[in-house]
């Protein structure tokens, strides 16, 4: 409801006789414990039914857990709709208002307007400094608003780091790689390469980067600089086989696949590109090995059904490639 | 289309492009093509207008349309045609108006056999306005004029070609669907009975309601690289494509439902085209999908098709991920006398190149071939015309992104881009020489479709550009080199009359290589009918076979170079 439209409300309500009883002062509060508790019994659809059958929907303590059920029903559009026209109407420092800002917030945020949502998270979180989830959420939105020092500073409250440490800067590349933000990402790790030369996993992330966007060599000499810090860093070596499979270069791909597996077996990764280069060097019984072996590690991988699947098929084994190839499906649908 | 398609291993970890493959490549020779842009002074001068020019609020404003080289009056001189879109209202969410007779139309330029165009489409009635999307060609009625069919995100229009210079809007006459609002987008005449009839399939986009759609970053698919964009594809209903038999008496009957094209749900489908991509005699259909998996309709011979795309191999990249499929073209690249396809695709992406092995296998070799060193531009029509005349054709795409706001944050992803060339090396690997291809490839553009043809009638293939909210490109290519050329153009008699789905294979100086007669491909886009071959040194073609739609397999030998063979079915003349 708008401000215009309750005034009105409001105007209307003082006009007319009271032909209906209201419900009796006890009752909203009543229905409001009830459906908190179903709320926190995990039944928000419930707790939502019993708010709505409330003739007092104009009640913003109402209107207030109506919103919070529906942002725990996984409704976060509504959810706003509820909450935005009360949230100033809710006395400030009680815990209905701050709880409406928590969840206008996080809802917001669910619902992808994170600008809107920053200033929600960020007037609640003096009231929460040591909630994880928020600090998580408030980073991801300056992160993805971007604003890299104000994410770097909730990263570092996220996992307890000091905000202009070089661990701050590195976690928070490595979020901004996540967020597919690799200029901001990249800015970040050589900060944190600048700060701590021979920090861990900093030229790995950077290397990562530096392959997305074909330059191979520096990817090379990044992942060697990672190699040199931590000499068992299977990834490192698993990304140098990559490097070279993308080059066509087998012999040196299938080495550094190897090396990578010698260090972790368990990993499905260095099997699947194993299974290119026998592919695309004409062993199919060797390659078929490696993506049977890719899936025994790491039986939701689609990419593994999928290559395994095509390798099946251009071997003439159509019905094993079917059933492949619907795996694969399948999981393309899950994903 | 806004989707990332970024290659992904299953885990998370984005495989990168093959930058380096390129020195593994065979040391590169003189590149004698150059594009100039001769557009303004051809006389093709008229902006297709289409959504925002800085900034755009909803999907509908971003895709742009195509274009088509169509020798619509039979003078033997490609005539372009360049589709036109609307504009929003300022905040609001209905179309710009426009005063009686100055909304945006198509535009058609008759080719003035020297070099310019007059634009007939006052006379030539094409007159639908809105937000058109693509346009196949094709004779439906038998009569040797071409028909135009062009989709829109709103009514879909069949124009019958009079063949006295004007077209007319047989929509309802022909029983194709009228009213309603859906959004159409590729399209495709394809014979897919043999009947010697031209069938018409229409791909649709996606479900878009224009009140209800929401507003630039509002919505979790409305963010990109943390610059709040319009929102979708993702997170939008899709739709299902249609299929409507070619009743012989200037009607179509709907059979979507019954040929099993309707089956194939889930599908952000784009542009469309239709070739016997198994070898088996009958015509397919391919659609490249935008975020999700791309289809491939394998014609069952029984008036039926099923979806074969994922064991194909067409479907998704290298390593089983959707892309987000928007143009593609067909054609030979190694020269195997089988048809390859290759697939253009959003920024961080690259694009796709499927080998065709036989037999309806096909194989994902971009990255191998060298097409991957470029990931900053989402990429729209493309083509792959023997630039060079060397028997090896090249790749062409155009460029262009579908958030301008984007650049002002990050300017490594420009709203206008450059057309990029891959030169063909040697059958298997291609070089990026846009660089080298002349100010009318190097030019930045928001391009969408683009189609290939000779319109000059000197020996090389020329381009046709759709830009966003500009007058179109003309590439003329002004290939200075020695290597000769021949023409195929292909009339049907037991088939269809445009030929539509013959394949032709010409085998000159020891090399064979194979092209079809298409009725859309690029993006949302029609290329000239007659069939451009590169011969190299050769001066003759040894051999050149046709493939009719009908079934019938043809014959020529000893074929001069340096001109336009006609062939009619069943009675060849060269």
């Amino acid at each position: 409801m708008t401000a215009t439209a309750f005034l009105l409300w409001a105007a209307a309500l003082h006009a007319q006789p009271p032909v209906a009883p209201r419900p009796a002062a006890a009752t909203v509060p009543a229905v409001l414990a009830d459906a908190r508790k179903l709320i926190d019994a995990g039944q928000p659809s419930a707790a939502i039914d019993k708010l709505r059958a409330l003739d007092d929907r104009a009640n913003p303590l109402v209107a207030e857990l109506l919103g919070v059920a529906y942002y725990h029903a996984n409704d976060a559009p509504r959810a706003i709709a509820e909450l935005t026209p009360i949230v100033q109407r809710l006395e400030p420092g009680s815990l209905e208002r701050n709880e409406a800002v928590q969840v206008l917030g996080l809802s917001h945020f669910l619902a992808g307007h994170l600008a809107e949502s920053i200033p929600y998270l960020e007037e609640i979180r003096p009231l929460m400094p040591d909630d994880m989830k928020l600090a998580y959420a408030l980073g991801m939105a300056y992160a993805q608003t971007r604003q890299p020092a104000k994410a770097r500073e909730s990263f570092a409250r996220t996992f307890r780091l000091a905000p202009d440490s070089a661990a701050a800067h590195l976690l928070t590349g490595q979020m901004m790689n996540r967020l597919e933000l690799e200029d901001l990402a990249e800015a970040e790790l050589t900060h944190a390469i600048r700060m701590d030369p021979k920090l861990p996993e900093a030229h790995y992330v950077l290397a990562q980067i530096a392959i997305f966007r074909s330059r191979f060599d520096e990817a090379l000499t990044l992942l060697r600089s990672e190699l040199a810090i931590n000499p068992a860093h299977a990834m490192a070596l698993y990304r140098i086989g990559d490097v070279y499979s993308q080059q066509l270069q087998w012999d040196a791909a299938i080495a550094a696949l190897q090396q990578s597996l010698w260090i972790n077996p368990y990993f499905s990764g260095p099997y699947i590109l194993l299974g290119k280069a026998y592919s695309k060097t004409n062993q199919p019984a060797a390659a078929e090995d490696m993506l049977r072996k890719a899936i025994a590690y790491d039986p939701n991988n689609k990419s593994a059904h999928y290559l395994l699947a095509q390798l099946l098929q251009q071997t003439g084994r159509s019905e094993e490639a079917k059933r492949e190839f619907a795996i694969a499906e399948k999981l393309q649908d899950v994903r | 289309m806004n989707a990332a398609g970024i290659q992904d291993l299953g885990f998370g970890i984005r495989a990168g492009l093959c930058g380096l493959c390129v020195l593994l490549a065979p040391q590169s020779r003189e590149w004698p093509v150059t594009f100039v842009d001769v557009a303004d002074r051809a006389g093709l001068r008229e902006p297709s207008i289409y959504g925002g020019v800085d900034r755009k609020r909803f999907i509908i404003e971003t895709n742009g349309a195509g274009v088509a080289f169509v020798d619509y009056d039979n003078d033997g001189w490609i005539d372009a045609l360049v589709l036109n879109g609307t504009r929003l209202k300022d905040n609001a969410r209905e179309n710009q108006t426009y005063p009686p007779g100055k909304a945006p139309t198509a535009r058609l330029y008759r080719n003035n056999r020297d070099g310019t165009f007059t634009d007939v489409t006052a006379r030539a009635g094409l007159t639908a306005s809105g937000w058109a999307s693509s346009v196949c060609a094709g004779d439906y009625d038998n009569d040797g004029a071409l028909d135009l069919f062009v989709t829109s995100f709103g009514q879909n229009v069949l124009y019958r070609n009079r063949g006295d210079g004007r077209f007319e809007d047989v929509t309802a006459r022909a029983g194709l669907p009228v009213g309603g609002t859906r959004w159409g987008s590729g399209c495709t005449f394809v014979d897919y009975d043999r009947d010697g009839r031209a069938d018409l399939f229409v791909a649709n986009y996606l479900r878009f309601d224009l009140q209800s759609a929401p507003e630039i970053g509002n919505g979790p698919n409305c963010v990109w690289k943390g610059v709040p964009v319009n929102c979708g594809p993702k997170g939008l209903p899709t739709d299902t494509n249609l299929l409507f038999h070619n009743n012989g008496d200037g009607t179509f009957t709907d059979v979507s439902a019954r040929s099993g094209i309707a089956r194939v749900t889930g599908r952000y489908a784009m542009t469309a085209t239709a070739a016997d991509m198994d070898g088996d005699g009958w015509l397919d259909i391919y659609i490249a999908c935008d975020s999700t998996a791309s289809i491939l309709y394998r014609n069952n011979h029984d008036g039926t098709f099923t979806d074969t795309a994922v064991e194909s191999g067409v479907a998704y990249s290298e390593n089983g991920a959707p892309q987000a499929g928007m143009g593609l073209a067909v054609g030979d690249f190694n020269g195997d006398g089988l048809l390859d396809l290759f697939k253009t695709h959003f920024a961080d992406d690259i694009p796709a190149l499927y080998r065709n092995l036989g037999k309806g296998l096909f194989d994902e070799t971009a990255a191998a071939a060298g097409l991957g060193v470029l990931n900053r531009y989402v990429e729209w029509g493309a083509g792959m015309p023997d630039l060079d005349n060397d028997g090896r054709p090249d790749v062409v795409y155009v460029t262009g992104n579908v958030y301008p706001e984007v650049e002002a944050v990050l300017k490594q992803y420009p709203h206008r881009g450059p057309r990029i060339v891959f030169r063909n090396l040697n059958g298997s690997r291609f070089e990026d020489v846009t660089a080298r291809s002349g100010p009318g490839a190097t030019a930045a553009h928001s391009s969408r479709g683009a189609a290939f043809g000779d319109f000059d009638n000197d020996g090389d293939v020329d381009v046709l550009v759709f830009n966003m909210n500009e007058p179109p490109s003309l590439l003329r290519n002004d290939y200075a080199g020695p290597n000769h050329w021949i023409s195929v153009k292909l009339e049907g008699t037991t088939s269809n009359r445009a030929a539509l789905g013959a394949a032709v294979r010409v085998t000159a100086g020891g090399r064979t290589q194979a092209q079809t007669v298409l009725s859309q491909s690029s993006y949302y886009s029609h290329d000239d009918l007659r069939l451009h071959f590169g011969l190299g040194e050769a001066t003759v073609a040894d051999k050149i076979q046709i493939t009719w739609p009908s079934g019938r397999e043809e014959t020529l030998s000893g074929v001069a170079a340096g001109r336009v063979v006609s062939i009619k079915e069943g009675a060849s003349r060269k």
